[in-house]
């Protein structure tokens, strides 16, 4: 690009309705793993075409087949007419081939509009021209309505904000085929409605669109066909108004679920933890119990402080004022190494940045809360270590060749069940999950909700985040809502509903990200 | 869905075993094209020799693997063991008893590797930078103590013991053994080992997972000051005097025996038996260019390239398979 100035869309040349790619037995195996079998679909111009299937159908595998991010095994990628080779990104590219992945893959540390334009900056004399970019970023961004600025370091937004930003890089550079990785995982409601403007918007002007999500209502509300891949075989393809749920979830697992939400109501116990008038950085004079046997749901936007309220419980960070009472006593917690002694488990919210120990294996990562019981003085009894991987990996069915397996060739819904997994050996009391269904797909989000039950029927209390209303409408027997670092109002299990909790999440004013809340 | 396990090659599995093995064959292989190539290289004397030259970097990498697993470096080892050996010989020359000269000396080596966990816990300084400053420091401390002059250590049961041989190997190896066991056991089979590489992959999930991050990190670079002051020990008894420029570059001999045993830069990857080969194919390769008389500036450059070919093929499997 010699300028910054660019169309945002070019006219696609196809007229819609005729095939623009073509798969043809396209497979791909990883050492260990058939990952996709060889593979025929066709995607036709401007539609919005759903994939759907469990952790590790090969979705992503798909994915970046045809973003030329790793090679295919054999087949053949049939493009406007034409076999592509697809053999680096930059090929994808330059057919109008783009896509925005599962896992957010920008430089953090770089500033937002540096991103947008990361391989193609405007320069002039071999001088960067940071300010026009920043500019020239900005206008991109406020075009599609995301209220997000262009100068600030990428890391210093949340997850879901980064999201879009990595959508906005997308539209700018001539696409014409552009694929969403489960785009709306670390999403708020209100972005994920602005990426569906988005989306549709692009369709509009002859972009054709695969959106790869767990969530069924979005398929249903975005995609005019869905293919469904199970075991990295293509199950079939629908027309969006001739299937419905139950339909798909069949073809994903080949079996059917009654009821994804399964809550059983416990009596509540004595209470374990009491937070009175805590505050910290990102939240503000907080109080709440958890009781034994209970779910407490928190809601909010992401950034409205939850993720800060718990890991300030959990002693990763300082408390500035108020207390933490445990089973009645105040307690100090001042690091995670407390916590975890007083009986509190986190399974935390990035599993890249927080949950995981990528490059070693998956029993090891399953392991590493439990070395301690499971070793005598120091030495690890190694029959103990695999009886308790082999039951992790069984118990929320982690798809994975061995234990021995690096926690990073697994898909990213089954890396998700390891920092899940890794807990429920434990035998905390407090369990901490924040956001644990992200990314994961319907029949283990109905197992780990088993295993909630499970942990509540022994005792243990339960603090749930999510950003994803229904899960924590249905599970949580206490629901906070936050706003801004202040929790703004509680309500009981179905006492208040849908609207009302989103309204007092969202607020009148937006917040201004990458600053304070 | 589908749980039956997918028909796995096992993966990885037997990768540490196995590059292991290709390093022993290696070393096999050039003790055997040394063999033929030149006659002295054979003789009992001069693999006596190979194995005391071999034996000191092999403790030392072993030290510096631990600290490398965890993600960072540690420069000063080669500093550590001069210093060491200024410090055994002068108590030594003081009338300490050997062994509690020695005791001394190995604590003077978990006080600097202390130091240097607390710089990088609590002061927050770069690994790099806080070893860096360590290794010119402590040398510029062993020359004031010295005046810069050598120490002869006047104490001939002391160098009697790095000269003998028990069951007709070289005492200094048998060192390596002593030491290469518990460090396997260590790093394999306890779980500190697991905190190691869990630290090293990544941090701030190991502490969310109740791993105490500080803790591991002083214990990787003690036992790295510990391995460079027993080291130390070593060299003063094998030459018999204390001074404070010795072992100048050991660290990165012990830096590139442990890449080349397969230790990966980024952290999280190593063995123990790794890092013994590598130091033993590098005294091996000094050695035999030595006996074949090859200009000793040769040496330096074939090291660097093997260095190079190793690391390479080593990064072409693990990523390959
Ligand atoms: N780099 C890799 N090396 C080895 N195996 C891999 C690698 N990447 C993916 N796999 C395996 O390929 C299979 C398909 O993975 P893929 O990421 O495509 O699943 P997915 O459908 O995107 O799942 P999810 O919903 O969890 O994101 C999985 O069994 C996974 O373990
Ligand atoms: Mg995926």
């Amino acid at each position: 690009m010699t300028s910054t100035a660019q169309e945002l869309h070019p006219a696609p040349t196809l007229e819609p309705g005729r095939t623009i790619l073509e798969l043809k037995g396209l497979e791909k195996r990883y050492p260990g793993t058939h990952a996709l079998k060889p593979i025929n679909l066709a995607f036709k111009a401007s539609e919005i075409h759903a994939i759907v299937g469990e952790n590790g159908a090969g979705k992503s595998t798909l994915i970046k087949l045809l973003t030329g991010v790793m090679p295919r095994t054999s087949g053949d990628v049939i493009w406007e007419g034409k076999p592509a080779a697809l053999a680096t990104p930059h090929e994808a590219m330059a057919l109008g081939i783009n896509a925005v992945h599962q896992e957010v893959v920008l430089c953090r540390h770089l500033t937002v509009a540096a991103n947008m334009f990361l391989g193609e900056e405007a320069s002039r004399f071999g001088i960067l021209q940071q300010r026009a970019m920043v500019r020239e970023a900005q206008k991109i961004i406020d075009d599609l309505g995301f209220d997000l600025p262009a100068h600030v370091v990428l890391g210093d937004l949340t997850i879901g904000q980064q999201q879009l930003i990595a959508a906005a890089r997308a539209t700018v550079r001539g696409t014409k085929f552009l694929i969403f990785d489960e785009p709306t995982a670390y999403l708020t409601r209100k972005e994920a409605d602005q990426l569906f403007t988005l989306i549709r918007r692009l369709k509009g002007e002859g972009v054709t669109i695969i959106y790869i999500s767990h969530r069924m209502e979005e398929v249903f509300e975005l995609a005019d066909r869905v293919s469904v891949l199970r075991d990295g075989t293509l199950v079939g393809t629908r027309n969006i108004a001739e299937t419905n749920d139950a339909e798909l979830v069949k073809m994903m697992i080949n079996r059917s679920i009654e009821q994804v939400y399964h809550k059983e109501h416990f009596t509540p116990g004595a209470t374990l933890l009491e937070a009175r008038n805590l505050s910290g950085k990102g939240f503000e004079n907080v109080s709440m119990t958890v009781r034994a046997g209970e779910i407490v749901g928190l809601y909010g936007l992401i950034g409205a402080g939850r993720s800060e309220f718990v890991t300030t419980l959990y002693g990763r960070h300082r408390k500035s004022a108020g207390q933490i009472l445990w089973e009645g006593k105040e307690v100090q917690v001042n690091s995670e190494h407390d916590a975890i002694r007083i009986g509190m488990a986190l399974a935390p919210e990035s599993r890249r940045d927080q949950g995981l120990c990528l490059n070693l294996p998956v029993g090891l990562n399953l392991n590493l809360p439990i070395y301690k019981r499971i070793s005598s003085n120091l030495l690890i009894s190694s029959a103990q270590e695999k009886t308790e991987a082999d039951r992790q990996i069984a118990n929320l069915r982690i798809k994975t060749p061995t234990r021995n397996a690096l926690a990073s060739s697994l898909s990213g819904g089954n890396q998700q069940k390891i920092v899940i997994g890794k807990w429920l050996a434990h035998g905390a009391k407090l369990f901490i999950f924040d956001e644990p269904t992200v990314g994961v797909d319907v029949g283990t989000k109905a197992e780990i909700y088993r295993l909630f039950g499970e942990l509540l029927s022994k005792g243990a209390g339960i603090i749930l985040i999510s950003s994803y209303l229904p899960e924590v409408y249905e599970l949580a027997d206490t629901l906070h809502v936050f706003r801004r670092g202040k929790l703004v109002a509680t309500h009981g299990f179905h006492t208040a509903n849908h609207e009302e909790i989103l309204t007092q999440a969202l607020a009148e004013k937006q917040e201004k990200p990458g600053g304070q809340i | 869905m589908s749980t039956e396990a997918i028909p796995a090659e096992r993966p990885k599995r037997n990768y540490n075993a196995l590059f292991g093995l290709t390093l022993l064959a290696l070393l096999v292989l050039l003790w055997i094209i040394l063999s033929v190539a030149t006659p002295s290289f054979a003789s009992a004397n001069n693999i006596s020799n190979l194995l005391r030259q071999g034996s000191m970097i092999a403790i030392l990498a072993v030290g510096q693997t631990f600290v490398i697993i965890t993600g960072g470096i540690d420069l000063s080892v080669g500093a550590v063991v001069g210093f060491a050996t200024v410090i055994v010989a002068m108590l030594i020359n003081a009338g300490v008893p050997i062994f509690l000269a020695i005791l001394i000396t190995l604590l003077v080596g978990v006080a600097i590797g202390l130091f240097h966990g607390f710089g990088i816990v609590k002061m927050g300084l770069p690994p790099f930078i806080i070893t860096l400053a360590t290794l010119t420091s402590l040398r510029g401390i062993g020359l004031l103590m010295t005046n810069g002059n050598s120490i002869s250590i006047n104490n001939d049961a002391f160098q009697l013991f790095s000269r003998s041989s028990f069951l007709g190997v070289p005492n200094l190896f048998w060192m390596v053994i002593l030491v290469g066991i518990p460090a396997y056991i260590f790093l394999h089979h306890s779980r500190w080992g697991r905190y190691l590489f869990s630290v090293g992959s990544n941090a701030e999930a190991s502490r969310l997972s109740g791993v105490n991050v500080q803790r591991t990190i002083y214990m990787a670079y003690t036992l790295s000051g510990l391995c460079a002051a027993f080291v130390g020990v070593l060299l003063a008894s094998r030459i018999g005097i204390g001074n404070p420029t010795q072992a100048e570059g050991w660290e990165l001999q012990a830096i590139a025996s442990s890449v080349i045993g397969g230790t990966s830069l980024f952290g999280a990857v190593g063995s123990v038996h790794g890092p013994l080969l590598g130091a033993f194919i590098l005294a091996t390769i000094n050695n035999g260019a030595n006996l074949l008389n090859v200009n000793a500036f040769w040496q330096r450059i074939i090291t660097g390239v093997l260095i190079i070919v190793i690391v390479y093929f080593d990064g072409l499997r693990r990523r390959g398979k």
